[in-house]
C-alpha cells in the first residue's frame, strides 16, 4: 500500500496540474475551428469541498479539499470510481501462518484501517463501509473462527462498491461468510421424519434488512397504505418458507461431501457450491405471486428467486433511504429519497441497480450540498469516522505502521465486521428521545452515542492528542500518532493555533464558542509548552458537538 | 420514515432550541425527571430485566420429565432434544400438568425454584387479545405485526405495542408514571447497562446508559475519588472540565448537535455522582462469575448497594445477554448460554440477600420469542410464545402460572412447525411487574395498553 503524506498529495496534485495544463499547450491544433471551451465547473469553495469529503471519504484533508476544488464535485467523484479497489485478503493471505484466529481478526482490522486511512480509493471504501452496515457479517458469532472469510466478504463489497446491486446480491448469498452468518451454508431438504424443516434465517433477513423491508414503499420511501389506512407487509411466513426451500443444498465449496463440509483456510473464500442431492426440487411461493415450478436445479431457484427479491419496488427507495444515511443525512426528504431511488430503477441507459450511479445521484443531489442548510439537514458522524477524520487531517501513522485497533467496537460502539448482530451497530430509525423523536425525525448514530460510549471515546481522543503526538520522543511502536509538527511551529499564538487546527478540522467553520473557549484553555498552559498547547486545541475541537456533526 | 415538512420542523423547534439552550447552562439539570411533586414511596423497590438477545428456546429450558409427556416432547424435537434422564428435577407446588425438570446446565435456578425463590411463567409472547389457532388461521383476531421477525419482536416486549405503533418502552412509562414520586432521586429510574434500548424510552424521562462494569470517568477531567496531587495540574484538569461544559452547553443549530450535546450533558453531569456513590457503598462478598451477564449483574448489585448515596427509591434496571439466536449447533451453544443465565441470576439473587434486599428486587427474563419446535438439521428457528424465569424474594415460587402448553407438532397451540401461541401475553407479565412495582390499577394500561384485553391484570406471582 503506498503510504500517502501530505507532501505526496501534494506532489500528485501539482503532477495533475501540470498534466492538465501540458495537454492544451503540447499537441498541435487540429485543422478547423476551435471546439467551444467546455464550461468552466461550478467554483468550489473550501467548505464545500470538505463537506463533500467527509460524505463521502473517510475523513477530509486540506490536500484532498484542493483536489476537489481543481476537479470539481462531479470529477473528483468519477476520478474516484476509476481508483482500484484496497483489499484485505491479499494482505492477509500474505502473513506468515500458522496465526491464530484472533491475531488474524486483529490483522483484519488493522489492513481495513490502513485502506481507510491511506487508500486512494476513498470513496469506495467509504460506500463498501455503508454496504458492510446494510448487508452485515461480523466476527462476533459465527465467524469467529473465520477472518479471512470475513476479510474476503468486505472485499467484496468494495469491488462491487460501484457494480450492480443484483450481483453483489448474489455474491454476497453465495459467500461462505454470509452462509455462516446467516445459516445457509448447510441448509438441507426437508426430512419429514426427523421434523427438520429449511432454515428460514437467511430468507428472511435477505428480505427484511438487505433489499426490501417489512412493508411496501413508494417510491419516495413512505409506506403505502391500504384502503383501511394500514401498511401492507411485503412478505408472509409461507413467502419465507419458499425462499428457505430455495436456500438448501449450498455448503464450502469442494467438501466430499455435504453432510461433512468442513471449513478450511481455502474455501472460507470461495463462494458456495451447490449438492444437489440436499437441495429442495419442490414448487415455492416467492414474491408477488410469483411460484418457482418443481424439478428445477439449485441454481436456477436461486437466480429466479434473487431476480425476484431485485425486481421488488422497495429495493429502490430501501436502498437509497439507508445509504443516503450512511454517506449524507438522517432524514432525507421524500423528493431526494425519489430522486435516487429513481436512479436505482433505471440509470438512464435502462439498468437497474446500478450502484455507481446510485452513489453519484446522492453526492450531487442539491439536498447533498443545500445552499440554505436547515436544522435537519446532515448527520451525526460514525464514531469510527470521527477518529479517521482526526487522523486523516493529521496524517496519523505508528512506526510499525500498523493500526492495532482490534478493540475498535469496545472503545467506538463500532469496529470494522464488529457487530453485534446482524442488526448493525444502530437502527435507521432509532430516534432519541426528545426533540428529535418529537418532531419525526431519527438519528441512527445516536443509538451508539451513549452516555457510556460518548465518555470512552471523548477519553480516547484525550489520550490519543496528548498522548500519541509527534511530538512524544517514547512513542511505542504500534501508538498511531497524529503529526502535530505544523502546529508546533505557531503554536504560541493562540489565534494561529487556533486557526490552523480548525483549518484542518473543520474547514475554519468554527463556532464562537468554541473558539473562546480553546483560547481560554490553551492560555492556561505556558507558551513553552507547544505540544500541550496543540493537543489542548485538538481535543476540545475533536471532542465537540460541532465536530460530531457532518455538514 | 413518515417525516414533518421541513418548513413545518423549522417554526416548530426553535422552541425547542431555547428550552435546550435555556438548560444547557446547568448540566446537572439535565437528568431532571422532575414536572411536579407526588408522594414519595415509603420503601426501596427494583425490578432487573434480564433480555436473552436472539430467542431462548425456552421449551428446552424446561422441559416435561414424566415419560408420556417426555415422549411427545421428544417427538416433536428429535435431535434437538435434551435426554430426559438430564433434566433437572423441578417439583412446582401448582400450575404443572405433568412433571418438569430444568436444562441440565441450569442448577443454580433449580436450587431457587425448588426453595421458593424463582417461578416459571409459561407460554407467554406479544398479543394483541386472546388467541385461538384458528383465528390465527383466519385472520380473526388483530395479531401483533411481523411475528418471528427478531427486531419487531423485541420491539413487541420492549414496548407492548400490540397492533399500535409506540416511541416508548414499558419501563420508560413507568419512569414517567412515577416521576413525580421520586424527585430526589440523583440518578434516572431506568439505568441500562446494555445500551440504549427502546424498552425505558420514555416521553418525560431519559435512561442513563453505563458500561457492562459501570459508568468510566472522563480521562482529562477531574477524579472525584483521587484528586491529582499536583495543585497545577489539578486545576488545569478542572479548567478542561468547565471548557469542555461550557462548549457541550452552547446553543446548536442543528437537531444533530444538540441531541449529541445533551448525551454529553448527561455523560459529564451523572459519571462523577455514579462513581462516588459506587467507591463508597458497601462491598459485596457474593461472587459473581466472570462472564457478560455475570459483570452486569454484579455492576446492578453494586448500584443497588449505593442507592442511598444516590436517594433511589424506585430503579428499573436493563442487562442482557446474547447468543440466543441458535440456528446452528443449539444443543452446545445453548448449554453455554443457559449456564450463564443461571450462574449470574443465582449470584445475583445472593447479592440482594446480602443485601437484605431480596424481597425488594426482582430479576425476570424476556426473550424476543421461543424457537420452533421442529429443527432445521442442528439448530431452530423463530417461534413465538415462550417461558419467562422470574427471580426474587417477592416471588411466590416454586410455582408454574399458566399452562405449559402441548409441545405435540400441530397441536391447537402450534401454528407451523412448532411455533406456538402464547396463552400469556407480555402486556399481563409486565403489568404483574408493574403492580409490584407500585404502579396503580388504574395506570397499568398505560404501561400495558392491550391489557384490558386480556381476564386477568395480575397473574399473581409477586406479592
Amino acid at each position: 500500500m503506498k503510504k500517502l503524506s501530505l507532501v505526496s498529495i501534494a506532489a500528485t496534485l501539482m503532477l495533475s496540474l501540470s498534466a492538465c495544463g501540458g495537454s492544451s499547450g503540447g499537441t498541435p491544433s487540429p485543422p478547423g475551428p476551435p471546439p467551444p471551451p467546455p464550461p468552466p465547473p461550478p467554483v468550489v469553495t473550501t467548505s464545500e469541498a470538505f463537506q463533500l469529503l467527509n460524505q463521502a471519504t473517510f475523513g477530509a484533508t486540506q490536500a484532498e479539499a484542493q483536489q476537489v476544488i481543481a476537479m470539481g464535485i462531479e470529477g473528483w467523484i468519477d476520478d474516484q470510481m476509476q481508483q482500484p479497489a484496497s483489499l484485505q485478503l491479499p494482505y492477509l493471505r500474505s502473513l506468515p501462518r500458522p496465526m491464530n484466529v484472533a491475531e488474524l481478526h486483529a490483522d483484519r482490522v488493522d489492513v481495513w484501517f490502513r485502506n481507510v486511512m491511506n487508500g486512494e480509493d476513498q470513496l469506495r471504501q467509504r460506500v463498501a463501509f455503508a454496504l458492510s452496515e446494510i448487508l452485515v457479517v461480523s466476527q462476533i458469532g459465527g465467524l469467529t473462527l473465520a477472518p479471512y472469510s470475513v476479510g474476503d466478504y468486505y472485499d467484496q463489497l468494495s469491488l462491487h462498491a460501484f457494480g450492480n446491486y443484483r450481483d453483489l446480491m448474489e455474491v454476497v448469498t453465495l459467500h461462505p461468510a454470509m452462509g455462516v452468518y446467516l445459516s445457509m451454508l448447510g441448509n438441507q431438504k426437508p426430512d419429514p421424519v426427523l421434523n427438520i424443516r429449511p432454515d428460514e434465517n437467511y430468507a428472511r433477513e435477505l428480505m427484511q434488512l438487505f433489499t426490501i423491508g417489512l412493508v411496501e414503499l413508494n417510491l419516495d420511501g413512505s409506506t403505502k397504505l391500504n384502503p383501511q389506512n394500514q401498511p401492507i407487509p411485503t412478505y408472509d411466513q409461507a413467502i419465507i418458507e419458499g425462499f428457505a426451500h430455495v436456500n438448501t443444498g449450498w455448503t464450502y465449496a469442494g467438501a466430499p461431501n455435504f453432510l461433512q463440509a468442513r471449513r478450511t483456510d481455502d474455501n472460507q473464500t470461495i463462494p458456495m457450491e451447490l449438492y444437489p442431492a440436499y437441495h429442495d426440487t419442490g414448487p415455492k411461493s416467492i414474491l408477488n405471486g410469483v411460484t418457482i415450478p418443481a424439478g428445477q436445479t439449485g441454481e436456477q431457484d436461486l437466480q429466479m428467486a434473487l431476480d425476484n427479491v431485485f425486481e421488488h419496488e422497495n429495493v429502490g427507495p430501501f436502498l437509497a433511504y439507508r445509504l443516503i444515511q450512511r454517506l449524507v443525512t438522517s432524514n432525507p426528504s421524500p423528493g431526494y429519497i425519489q430522486r435516487v431511488a429513481t436512479v436505482f430503477d433505471d440509470n438512464g441507459s435502462g439498468v437497474r441497480g446500478d450502484l455507481g450511479a446510485v452513489v453519484k445521484a446522492i453526492l450531487l443531489d442539491d439536498e447533498a450540498r443545500p445552499d440554505m442548510p436547515m436544522e435537519i439537514d446532515g448527520k451525526i458522524k460514525e464514531p469510527l469516522l470521527r477518529l479517521t477524520q482526526l487522523w486523516r487531517a493529521y496524517n496519523a501513522s505508528s512506526q510499525s505502521g500498523e493500526f492495532p485497533l482490534v478493540g475498535a467496537s469496545v472503545i467506538f460502539g463500532q469496529g470494522p465486521g464488529q457487530s453485534p448482530s446482524v442488526f448493525n451497530f444502530f437502527s435507521p430509525f432509532f430516534a432519541p428521545a426528545g426533540e428529535i423523536r418529537n418532531s419525526g425525525l431519527v438519528a441512527p448514530e445516536l443509538e451508539i452515542a451513549t452516555e457510556y460510549q460518548n465518555t470512552f471515546v471523548t477519553s480516547y481522543f484525550f489520550l490519543t492528542t496528548f498522548g500519541w503526538n509527534s511530538e512524544n520522543p517514547n512513542l511505542a511502536p504500534d501508538n498511531v500518532a497524529i503529526d502535530i509538527s505544523e502546529e508546533i511551529a505557531i503554536a504560541d499564538d493562540t489565534d494561529a493555533l487556533i486557526d490552523m487546527v480548525a483549518a484542518k478540522l473543520l474547514a475554519g467553520d468554527i463556532s464562537a464558542t468554541l473558539r473562546t473557549e480553546i483560547a481560554g484553555m490553551v492560555d492556561l498552559i505556558g507558551v513553552a509548552d507547544a505540544a500541550n498547547r496543540t493537543a489542548e486545541a485538538i481535543f476540545l475541537v475533536v471532542s465537540s458537538p460541532e465536530f460530531a456533526y457532518q455538514r | 420514515m413518515k417525516k414533518m415538512n421541513r418548513r413545518e420542523f423549522i417554526t416548530k423547534s426553535s422552541a425547542a432550541a431555547a428550552a435546550t439552550a435555556a438548560f444547557a447552562h446547568y448540566p446537572g439539570a439535565a437528568f431532571s425527571q422532575v414536572v411536579g411533586t407526588g408522594a414519595p414511596f415509603p420503601d426501596y423497590k427494583a425490578l432487573v430485566c434480564v433480555f436473552l438477545f436472539g430467542g431462548n428456546d425456552s421449551y428446552n429450558m424446561v422441559v416435561p420429565r414424566s415419560t408420556p409427556e417426555y415422549t411427545v416432547y421428544a417427538n416433536s424435537r428429535q435431535n434437538m432434544a435434551i435426554a430426559q434422564q438430564e433434566l433437572l428435577p423441578i417439583n412446582p407446588l401448582s400450575g404443572a400438568v405433568a412433571q418438569y425438570g430444568l436444562h441440565p446446565s441450569m442448577p443454580g435456578i433449580q436450587g431457587l425454584f425448588e426453595t421458593g425463590a424463582a417461578a416459571l411463567i409459561n407460554n407467554t409472547g406479544p398479543l394483541v387479545q386472546p388467541t385461538s389457532k384458528l383465528e390465527y388461521q383466519t385472520g380473526g383476531v388483530a395479531l401483533p405485526p411481523q411475528l418471528f421477525s427478531h427486531n419487531d419482536q423485541q420491539d413487541q416486549w420492549h414496548s407492548l405495542k400490540g397492533a399500535g405503533v409506540s416511541k416508548t418502552g414499558w419501563a420508560g412509562r413507568i419512569a414517567d408514571l412515577i416521576r413525580t414520586n421520586v424527585v430526589g432521586q440523583q440518578l434516572a429510574t431506568n439505568v441500562s447497562l446494555f445500551g440504549s434500548s427502546l424498552y425505558q424510552s420514555a416521553d418525560e424521562t431519559v435512561a442513563y446508559v453505563m458500561g457492562n462494569n459501570g459508568p468510566i470517568a472522563f480521562t482529562g477531567f477531574p477524579d472525584p475519588n483521587n484528586p491529582n496531587p499536583d495543585p497545577n495540574l489539578e486545576a488545569l484538569l478542572v479548567a478542561q472540565r468547565t471548557a469542555f461544559e461550557q462548549i457541550i452547553g452552547a446553543n446548536y443549530a442543528t437537531v444533530y448537535e444538540r441531541g449529541f450535546a445533551q448525551i454529553q450533558q448527561r455523560a459529564v453531569a451523572t459519571a462523577d455522582l455514579v462513581s462516588v456513590a459506587l467507591a463508597n457503598a458497601q462491598p459485596l462478598n457474593t461472587v459473581f462469575p466472570a462472564t457478560q451477564l455475570g459483570n452486569e449483574l454484579n455492576t446492578v448489585a453494586r448500584l443497588i448497594a449505593a442507592r442511598n448515596d444516590l436517594s433511589m427509591d424506585r430503579q428499573i434496571f436493563f442487562v442482557a445477554a446474547g447468543g440466543f439466536d441458535t440456528h446452528d449447533d443449539q444443543l452446545v451453544n445453548h448449554a453455554g448460554r443457559l449456564l450463564e443465565v443461571s450462574e449470574a441470576m443465582t449470584a445475583f439473587y445472593d447479592a440482594m440477600g446480602e443485601l437484605q434486599l431480596s424481597d425488594s428486587v426482582t430479576a425476570f427474563t424476556q426473550s424476543d420469542f421461543s424457537r420452533t419446535l421442529t429443527s432445521n438439521g442442528d439448530g431452530t428457528d423463530h417461534g413465538w410464545g415462550g417461558i419467562q424465569l422470574v427471580v426474587g424474594d417477592a416471588v411466590v415460587g416454586q410455582r408454574m402460572y399458566g399452562t405449559y402448553p402441548d409441545l405435540a407438532l400441530n397441536s391447537p397451540d402450534d401454528v407451523g412447525g412448532g411455533r406456538l401461541i402464547p396463552t400469556i401475553s407480555s402486556d399481563q407479565y409486565a403489568a404483574t411487574l408493574a403492580k409490584w412495582f407500585g404502579i396503580p390499577d388504574v395506570d397499568l394500561d398505560v404501561v400495558a395498553p392491550n391489557l384490558a384485553n386480556f381476564q386477568s391484570r395480575d397473574l399473581g406471582f409477586l406479592a
